[in-house]
C-alpha cells in the first residue's frame, strides 16, 4: 500500500486546517451558504434529508486494516455506529454534525485518509479494479498510476471549479472491473505493438440523465506522458464545457457535441503546451510510488491444498461460497475473497462499526492487513491463503457477511435513495431488500446464474441502473414512487446502456415484475450457461416486454 | 364559485450547526418534531412563514429552508413521502427513527 | 471596489472606460475587448497604459497581437463557480508568455485566490468589505503542491527527488 511521506502528511494536515477555518467562517457568518456550499462539497460534505453526510475517499478502493479500524471508530464516535460503502469505492457517514467535521478530519488524517474532492465540480476520487495486484490477467497494477493521478489531482489549482464533476477510473487488465467506459475519463492499461506498457484513454462516458459509453480518444499514451495528456483533456473541457445548463455540463456532452475526433484534435493541440509546462512527474517519482505496490512476501504453496479441498468436500455451502466469492489469485495457494455486503434482506453496502472492526481483524489475520472496496459495494480480502478460506468463511458467518451471492441476482447495487438522499425521487433500499428476499433461495440463484440488478432512486444514477443487466430507476409520479425497468446494461469491457422496457411499476408490483423477467429468461435461454445478458443480447427486449405488458 | 381551500403549510429547514431536520413552531422556535410545527392555513400565513425562513437563513441559523405541504386537519402531517421520511428518518432503519412528537416527560 | 494582491490592498491606478468614453492623454485605462480590437491604434497612442477586460469565452488567439503592449488583463468570473479563468490564466502565462499584470474580477471568495495566484493572476478586484485576514490566511494555507502550475512553485515530486533517495527525510 502507498504510505504517506512527510509531504503527504503536511498537505493533508494543512487541508484539515484550511477546511476547519472554512467551517468556522461559515458558523460566524463570514461565509454565506452559497459561498460555503462548493467548499464543503469539495470536502465531501452534503446536506441530506436528516443531517449532513460525509463522504470519505478510499483512493482506488484500497484500505489497510488500521484505516478500516479508524473508519469503524469514526462511525461509533461521530455517527450512529454504521456507515455505507458506495459504488465509487468511498464510504459515507449519514449523521454528521458540521461543527464536528474538523475533529473527524483530523482523525482521518492520522491514518492517511481524507475527504478531499469526494464531491464538487472537481476531479473526484480515482477508482480502480478491486483485484489490483492480485489478478492473474493484469498488465500493470492500476494503483500505481491511480496514486500518481490522486496526487496530481489533489487541490489542482486549475481544475477545482470545472463545469461539473469529473470521475476517472483505471483498470489494469483486459477484463474491465472498474466500469471505465462509464467515467469522464477511463484509463485502460494496455501494451502496444512494441510491448511497452501505456494507457488507452476513453473520454466522455457517464451515467445520469444522458448515459454514454465513452469513446476511445487515444489508443496509447506512454507512461511518461500521462499527466500532461490528462491535463490537456481537462483544459479543453474546462474552457469549453457548458456552464449554462447543469444537465449538459459533463464532459460527455462536450465530446458528443464536438464529436470524439474533434475533441481529440483539440486535446492534441493543447498537449504540447501541457507537456512543455513540466506537468508530468519524473520517472523516479513513479518508481517511488510503484515500490509501494510491489507484491508482498507470499508463501510458496503447492496446490491442491488438502485442507481446502477437504473442507469443500465436507461443506457444500462453503464450496458454493468459494465458487462465487473467491476470485483466482495470481499466486498459487491464495485466493481473493469478496465479502458480500448484501446479506439477504440487508441494506446493500452498509456495515456496522462492529462488522468493520471484525473485517479489519480478519484482514490482519488472513490477508496481509489489506482490504479493498469494490464498485459493487462489497469488500475484498485480497490475499487469503486457500488453507484459511474455511476459517474466513466461518468468521464471516458470525458477523452476518457469509452470503455466497457475489455476481448473483441478490448481489444488488442500490443507492441510498429517498431514505437518506435529498436528490432522490424514490426509495431504493427497500426494493433491494425485497428483491433479495424474493430470490433468497441459493439453488435458484445459481440456476439463474450471473445477473446484476442495479437500482437508482433518481436519474442521477448513483445506483448505476444504466449498467445493470436489469436496471431499476425510481421516479416520482404525482407523489407516488414508481419504478422503471431497463434491460441489457453492462459495465464491463462490453459496456452497454440498458434500454427502457415500458411504463413503471409501483413499489408493490416491481418485485413481481422482476420475477417475471427472470422466469422469461429461464424459459428462453438456449442452455444453462447462456447468461441473462447473453440471452437478452440474442433475443432483444420483445419477449421480456411481452411478459410484463402482454402482446401489443 | 367557491375558492379552493388553500393547502396547509409548515416551515422546515436543517440546522446549520449540526444538520438536524427542524420545524418552525408556534412558539417561534425550531423543533426537531414535526407535530410541533406551526401550520399556515392561509396564503398570507404561508408567506409569513417563508419570510421567517428567509430571515433565519440570512441569520445563518438554518439552511435548506422550505415551506412544505401538510395534510388538512390538526397536527402537522407532511403530504409528500419525501417529507414524511424526512420527519421521522430512514424507513429502512426504524431503530434510528425519531418520533413526530417530543417524548413525554 | 478595492484591489488586492496576495499581501492585501494595493493602490489602483486604472480607470475603467465605457466604450463611448473618451481617452485622456496619458491615462491608464481598461477598455472592453471589442474596443481594443476596434481602436487599438488610437488607444495605444493616446493612453499612457492600456488594459483590457476579457470574458470567459474569449478567443485568446484574437488577443495575442495586443499582448506585448497590454499592461493589465482583467478576466471576469461570471460567478465563483466559473472556473474558466483558471485555464485562461495558465494559457496567457504559459502559452502566450504574457508577463504583465493579470487581474481577476467577479464573485470569487478569498479561498479561491490561492488557486488564481497559482494560475498566474497577480491582482484581484474585490468588494470593499473583502475579508483581508481570510485572504492572508488562505494564500499561506499550503507549504507544498503536488502539481506544476503557472507560479512554477516547487512540486512535491521535485522536493522528493531532492530528499534522501531512500525516501527518508535525511
Amino acid at each position: 500500500m502507498y504510505i504517506y511521506d512527510q509531504f503527504d502528511h503536511a498537505i493533508t494536515k494543512e487541508r484539515v486546517a484550511e477546511f476547519s477555518q472554512q467551517v468556522s467562517r461559515r458558523l460566524t457568518g463570514e461565509l454565506s451558504e452559497e459561498q460555503f456550499r462548493p467548499l464543503r462539497l469539495m470536502n465531501g460534505l452534503y446536506l441530506q434529508l436528516h443531517a449532513y453526510m460525509l463522504r470519505v475517499a478510499i483512493p482506488y478502493g484500497t484500505l489497510s486494516s488500521k484505516q478500516l479500524h479508524k473508519l469503524a471508530d469514526i462511525a461509533k464516535k461521530y455517527d450512529r455506529d454504521y456507515a455505507h460503502f458506495t459504488t465509487r469505492q468511498n464510504i459515507q457517514y449519514n449523521w454528521i454534525k458540521l461543527d464536528q467535521v474538523p475533529d473527524l478530519l483530523a482523525e482521518l488524517a492520522s491514518v492517511e485518509m481524507h475527504a478531499n474532492q469526494t464531491s464538487g465540480n472537481c476531479i473526484r476520487n480515482v477508482t480502480a479494479d478491486q483485484f489490483a495486484g492480485v489478478a492473474g490477467d493484469e498488465i500493470e497494477d492500476p494503483r500505481i498510476i491511480s496514486e500518481v493521478i490522486r496526487q496530481w489531482s489533489t487541490f489542482h489549482p486549475e481544475f477545482s471549479f470545472l463545469p461539473r464533476k469529473f470521475k476517472i477510473a483505471v483498470t489494469g487488465a483486459p477484463k474491465d472491473r472498474a466500469a471505465i467506459q462509464y467515467h469522464d475519463i477511463g484509463i485502460h492499461i494496455v501494451k502496444n505493438d512494441a510491448g511497452e506498457t501505456g494507457y488507452a484513454i476513453y473520454v466522455g462516458g457517464g451515467m445520469g440523465r444522458t448515459p454514454v459509453v465513452a469513446p476511445l480518444i487515444k489508443p496509447f499514451v506512454a507512461r511518461a506522458d500521462l499527466l500532461s495528456y490528462l491535463e490537456a483533456c481537462l483544459r479543453v473541457y474546462n474552457l469549453h464545457g457548458r456552464r449554462d445548463n447543469i444537465y449538459k455540463a459533463r464532459i460527455k456532452i462536450l465530446v458528443r457535441d464536438l464529436g470524439p475526433a474533434e475533441y481529440a484534435r483539440q486535446v492534441e493541440e493543447m498537449w504540447p503546451m501541457t507537456r512543455a509546462a513540466g506537468v508530468d512527474v519524473p520517472a523516479g517519482e513513479v518508481a517511488r510510488i510503484a515500490a509501494f505496490f510491489a507484491p508482498p512476501a507470499y508463501d510458496k504453496i503447492l496446490e491442491p491444498v488438502a485442507a481446502f479441498t477437504a473442507a469443500k468436500a465436507k461443506y457444500s455451502a462453503f464450496a458454493r461460497w468459494v465458487q462465487t466469492n473467491v476470485h483466482p489469485h495470481k499466486v498459487p495457494g491464495y485466493g481473493a475473497v469478496t465479502i458480500s455486503l448484501k446479506p439477504i434482506g440487508g441494506i446493500p453496502g452498509d456495515a456496522s462499526s462492529a462488522q468493520m472492526h471484525a473485517i479489519a481483524d480478519m484482514a490482519d489475520t488472513y490477508s496481509l492487513g489489506e482490504v479493498r472496496v469494490t464498485h459493487v459495494q462489497n469488500l475484498v480480502l485480497p490475499n487469503v491463503k486457500q488453507a484459511d478460506l474455511f476459517a474466513v468463511w466461518q468468521r464471516l458467518g458470525e458477523i452476518g457477511f457469509a452470503e455466497g451471492n457475489v455476481g448473483l441476482i441478490t448481489d444488488i447495487i442500490a443507492c441510498p435513495g429517498l431514505d437518506y438522499c435529498s436528490l432522490a425521487n424514490a426509495r431504493s433500499i427497500p426494493i433491494a431488500q425485497r428483491l433479495s428476499q424474493k430470490f433468497a433461495d441459493l439453488d435458484r440463484q445459481h440456476n439463474i446464474g450471473p445477473l446484476q440488478i442495479k437500482i437508482s432512486g433518481c436519474i442521477n444514477a448513483c445506483g448505476h441502473h444504466h449498467a445493470g443487466h436489469i436496471g431499476i430507476l425510481g421516479v416520482d409520479k404525482a407523489g407516488v414512487e414508481l419504478y422503471q425497468l431497463t434491460l441489457g446494461g453492462a459495465g464491463d469491457e462490453t459496456a452497454s446502456i440498458g434500454q427502457l422496457l415500458g411504463p413503471g411499476f409501483t413499489s408493490e408490483d416491481i418485485v413481481g415484475a422482476v420475477d417475471k423477467l427472470v422466469n422469461t429468461y429461464l424459459d428462453l435461454r438456449e442452455k444453462p450457461s447462456e447468461t441473462f445478458l447473453e440471452a437478452y443480447r440474442r433475443v432483444g427486449p420483445a419477449p421480456f416486454k411481452e411478459s410484463l405488458y402482454g402482446r401489443r | 364559485m367557491a375558492q379552493a381551500k388553500p393547502q396547509n403549510k409548515i416551515l422546515t429547514a436543517n440546522r446549520l450547526r449540526n444538520g438536524e431536520t427542524v420545524y418552525y413552531t408556534a412558539a417561534g422556535e425550531w423543533s426537531p418534531y414535526v407535530s410541533e410545527a406551526r401550520i399556515a392555513t392561509t396564503a398570507e400565513d404561508a408567506d409569513a412563514l417563508a419570510k421567517i425562513g428567509a430571515a433565519a437563513y440570512a441569520a445563518n441559523t438554518v439552511i435548506d429552508v422550505a415551506v412544505i405541504d401538510v395534510n388538512p386537519g390538526a397536527g402537522a402531517k407532511p403530504s409528500h413521502i419525501r417529507e414524511v421520511i424526512r420527519a421521522t428518518g430512514p424507513t429502512v432503519r426504524v431503530d434510528l427513527n425519531k418520533s413526530v412528537a417530543p417524548p413525554q416527560r | 471596489m478595492a484591489v488586492v494582491d496576495r499581501n492585501g490592498p494595493i493602490a489602483d491606478a486604472w480607470t475603467r472606460l465605457a466604450d463611448e468614453e473618451a481617452v485622456s492623454k496619458g491615462a491608464s485605462v481598461i477598455v472592453s475587448f471589442a474596443r481594443l480590437k476596434n481602436e487599438h491604434n488610437s488607444l495605444f497612442s493616446t493612453a499612457g497604459a492600456v488594459g483590457v477586460e476579457i470574458p470567459g469565452d474569449v478567443n485568446l488567439d484574437e488577443l495575442e497581437p495586443f499582448l506585448p503592449r497590454l499592461s493589465v488583463i482583467v478576466v471576469r468570473m461570471a460567478t465563483m463557480r466559473d472556473g474558466r479563468a483558471f485555464s485562461i490564466g495558465r494559457l496567457l502565462r504559459e502559452r502566450y508568455s504574457y508577463g504583465a499584470d493579470m487581474r481577476a474580477v467577479g464573485d470569487f471568495i478569498p479561498d479561491q485566490i490561492l488557486f488564481l495566484l497559482r494560475c498566474g493572476f497577480t491582482s484581484f478586484e474585490v468588494k470593499d468589505n473583502f475579508p483581508i485576514d481570510s485572504l492572508k490566511r488562505s494564500v499561506a494555507a499550503y507549504t507544498a503542491w503536488y502539481q506544476r502550475a503557472s507560479d512554477r512553485a516547487t512540486t512535491v515530486a521535485e522536493l522528493r527527488q531532492g530528499a534522501n533517495p531512500n525516501g527518508g527525510t535525511s
